[in-house]
């Protein structure tokens, strides 16, 4: 049975066309165009839909890809990473649990310099609840992979074309990220980009490979006299990726008339010299919300990893900004800051902002202009960084009482 | 009454917001999406987040604009302008009006007339149209898919897309006969529409959202929980879960226990996944079954098939579940 939403990449896309689908499904139509080799995955909410609809593409025959059923993500992570070392051009989805149960295997696709692709419909992992719904799970662990980040469909959609090219052209792991159900499974219009753009912007490029023409050891063990050099080359090549994701972005821009940048901003010549940051679909909400509080910005993330802190500096500098409200969908039980804020205050740490950053929207709770005119009527008295710098919001402390709102 | 003139008008500065109640199979989905794809504007489409089942109520939601930076939010609708109903047994099952401002409208596929539907939903500060959308399906369609033709309703009384703009986006979805068959439904239905205005225009420039309404006040605090995040059945403090959902409007089975047969060997107990076979404490200190709690058994089958003795059989279930058919082409 095939999947309605998926016709419109069963042809020959000859020219722009404006459509209308969910998240997941512009997912797979733009992997689809990049034109895999293998697709691996194993189904998870709220992924599913990515795989559902390459596995209808491959099964109509438009896509000529292996498309392997495995029986978990880290048989899904480990597939993808040995087909993509074997030169094949390859995708995997996760969310999750899924994400977690990749870990093991996560590491490797860097390690070997695999330019694999993975799109994560972000969703909290299980604790203390089951939760099928949206938070960032993809910030608390990093081996490394490149990530970038989506606000809406469309961005999406891109970003699975965009990450192929980065993925390529660093010979690094992309994954990249949009919210789970709000993007996933939201229907916003989208315009597609033509099959010939797609295949211009993603050629296949020769590379290393595992090949019987020349044996080797991938992956073999080492002792204490070999293993820090591995990993100080790794980060040594890490250094160029932002530049090729910027090269990616300006090439994909030219092709399509759709630029982005590593860092988007907003707004930020403002009279009270504040911004937003943050990254994903509640870009979006601000961006509306702001339509009606002119006085305010936003920093938008759209390249988290590597994280491109010198582009950062420069922008809080450029505008004199001098406050930031950080939000953020994952929590810190542990640390001073949850993993996107203490990006954020790292890249900070020579200049003198001040910041808050808030805990919102974990498990899929809805993110309203309540938590932006709060957020922002309480750094107006925020002086300094003494104290506690994240808090939680839009959390209920008992029944009849929300933590630090007054109604 | 609204004009075309105004809404057009009330679009460049706002946003106007729907919802769509109908049940999992219905095709609630797909009528949301069409109406961001007929609409000439930016609109963008949300399901109401979560698991859907053949059979159980969903809420699709949408929001429309010329504004491109309105609809860029991706909020959830809190105070939709206009509500359609595709079920009318979801009247009593789920409120159908919340967040409706007043003036706002309620459009049901009923064979009840507006002041019926008005008494079962409580409001008077709303407007109600009503449409006997089944029968036009039946007649027209020939089966029981109701979503498109609702949609004829919702022109007649909201102008946000023409006819003309309708049918363009149905032609581009569906295909041939199909598409034709909808459209000449959906023209019957424009005109079959029984309005019943009761001279209030919603105030579009405000967004009838309540201040905080999405932490749900009433529901246990951060303060109040268990350490492990248990919810123990003895206990009755939180209505999470499965435990606020009718899950039992979602099969299409009806699980009959029989105590004659039953040995008491609790198995059933242990594998349903909802606490839904029941069991209680005797006078001997020990716990019997006692039956199945129909509000919430999803006819998953589980106890039937490890009951050692037979002493659960099934019956097809009469009521609303019952007629949902699959969607054309497959919902989300
Ligand atoms: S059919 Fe499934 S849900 Fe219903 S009582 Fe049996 S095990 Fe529980
Ligand atoms: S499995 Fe069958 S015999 Fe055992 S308690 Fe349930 S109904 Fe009774």
């Amino acid at each position: 049975m095939s999947i309605e939403p998926m016709k419109i990449f069963f042809k020959e896309i000859k020219e722009p066309i404006e459509t209308a689908m969910i998240g997941n499904y512009a997912v797979a139509g733009g992997v689809t165009q990049t034109d895999p080799d293998v697709v691996c995955a194993f189904p998870i909410t709220p992924q599913t839909q990515s795989v559902e609809g390459l596995s209808d593409v491959v099964h109509q025959g438009r896509l000529k890809a292996a498309f392997v059923n495995v029986e978990s993500e880290l048989a899904a992570i480990s597939y993808s990473t040995a087909a993509c070392a074997a030169g094949a051009r390859t995708f995997t989805a996760t969310a999750s649990q899924g994400y977690l149960l990749m870990s093991e295997a996560l590491p490797m696709a860097v390690g070997w310099r695999v330019p694999l692709t993975m799109m994560i419909s972000a969703r909290a992992f299980n604790s203390p609840n089951l939760s099928i719904w949206n938070s960032w799970e993809y910030v608390i662990t990093d081996y490394g992979w490149n990530c970038i980040v989506s606000e809406n469909v469309q961005e999406t959609y891109d970003a699975a074309i965009l990450s192929v090219m980065i993925s390529d052209n660093s010979l690094f792991p992309t994954m990249f990220v949009h919210d789970g159900f709000i993007i996933s499974h939201s229907v916003q219009k989208l315009w597609l980009t033509p099959d010939e753009v797609v295949r211009k912007l993603t050629p296949r490029k020769p590379r290393h490979t595992i090949t019987p023409e020349r044996p080797g050891v991938w992956g073999g063990i080492v002792t204490p006299s070999f293993f820090m050099e591995g990993r100080m080359n790794l980060d040594v090549a890490k250094k160029s990726v932002l530049n090729i994701m910027k090269n990616s972005f300006d090439e994909y821009g030219k092709a399509t008339g759709r630029h982005y940048n590593l860092i988007e901003t907003y707004n930020l010549d403002n009279s009270s010299k504040t911004a937003f940051i943050t990254m994903g679909s509640m870009c979006g909400n601000i961006i509306s919300w702001m339509t009606k509080n002119k006085d305010i910005g936003l920093i938008k993330i759209r390249a988290y990893r590597p994280f491109p802190y010198e582009e950062l500096q420069k922008i809080v500098q450029e505008h004199n900004i001098e406050k930031l409200i950080i939000l953020e969908k994952s929590d810190a039980l542990n640390n001073l800051l949850p993993p996107f804020s203490t990006s954020i205050a790292t890249a900070l740490y020579p200049l003198n902002t001040i910041f808050r950053s808030y805990i919102v929207g974990l498990g899929g709770r809805d993110v309203t202009r309540d938590e932006f005119d709060i957020t922002k009527r309480k750094m107006e008295s925020v002086k300094d960084m003494k104290g506690q710098l994240y808090t939680y919001l839009g959390v209920r402390e008992t029944k009849d009482k929300i933590f630090e709102v007054d109604r | 009454m609204l004009t075309p003139e105004h809404i057009k008008e009330i679009l460049n500065d706002y946003t106007i917001n729907l919802r769509f109640h109908a049940r999992g199979g219905q095709g609630g989905v797909t009528a949301s999406n069409l109406c961001v794809e007929a609409f000439y504007g930016y609109g963008v489409c949300q399901p109401k987040f979560g698991a859907e089942r053949m059979g159980s109520p969903t809420e699709s939601y949408v929001r429309l604009s010329a504004n491109a930076d309105l609809v860029r939010s991706n909020e959830q609708v809190y105070g939709p302008q206009f509500v359609s109903v595709l079920d009318p047994s979801l009247l009593t099952e789920v409120d159908v009006t919340a967040g409706i401002p007043k003036g706002g409208w309620l459009i049901v596929n009923t064979e009840m007339d507006q002041l019926t539907v008005q008494d079962a939903v409580q409001r008077k500060d709303i407007n109600i149209a009503t449409i006997d959308a089944t029968r036009i399906a039946l007649d027209v369609l020939g089966r029981n898919i109701t979503n498109t033709i609702i949609l004829g309703a919702l022109i007649r009384v909201s102008y946000l897309f023409t006819f003309e703009e309708l049918s363009d986006a149905i032609m581009k979805r569906f295909k041939g006969e199909v598409a034709g068959k909808n459209i000449q439904a959906i023209k019957q239905a424009i005109e079959e529409t029984c309005v019943y205005d009761i001279g209030i225009e919603p105030d579009f420039t405000v967004d009838s959202k309540i201040p905080w309404q999405q932490v749900s006040l009433g529901l246990p605090g951060y303060k109040d929980l268990d350490k492990a995040g248990v919810w123990y059945c003895d206990e009755d403090i939180i209505p999470v879960g499965s435990d606020q959902v009718n899950t039992g409007s979602w099969g299409e089975w009806e699980i009959i226990w029989d105590e004659e047969t039953c040995t008491n060997c609790t198995q059933c107990w242990f594998i349903c996944p909802d606490f839904a076979t029941i069991r209680k404490l005797g006078d001997d200190g020990k716990y019997h079954m006692s039956g199945i709690d129909i509000l919430h058994c999803k006819a998953c089958l589980n106890c039937l098939n490890i009951c050692p003795v037979q002493a659960i059989s099934k019956r097809p279930k009469q009521g609303p579940a019952a007629c949902a058919l699959p969607e054309e082409g497959g919902g989300n």
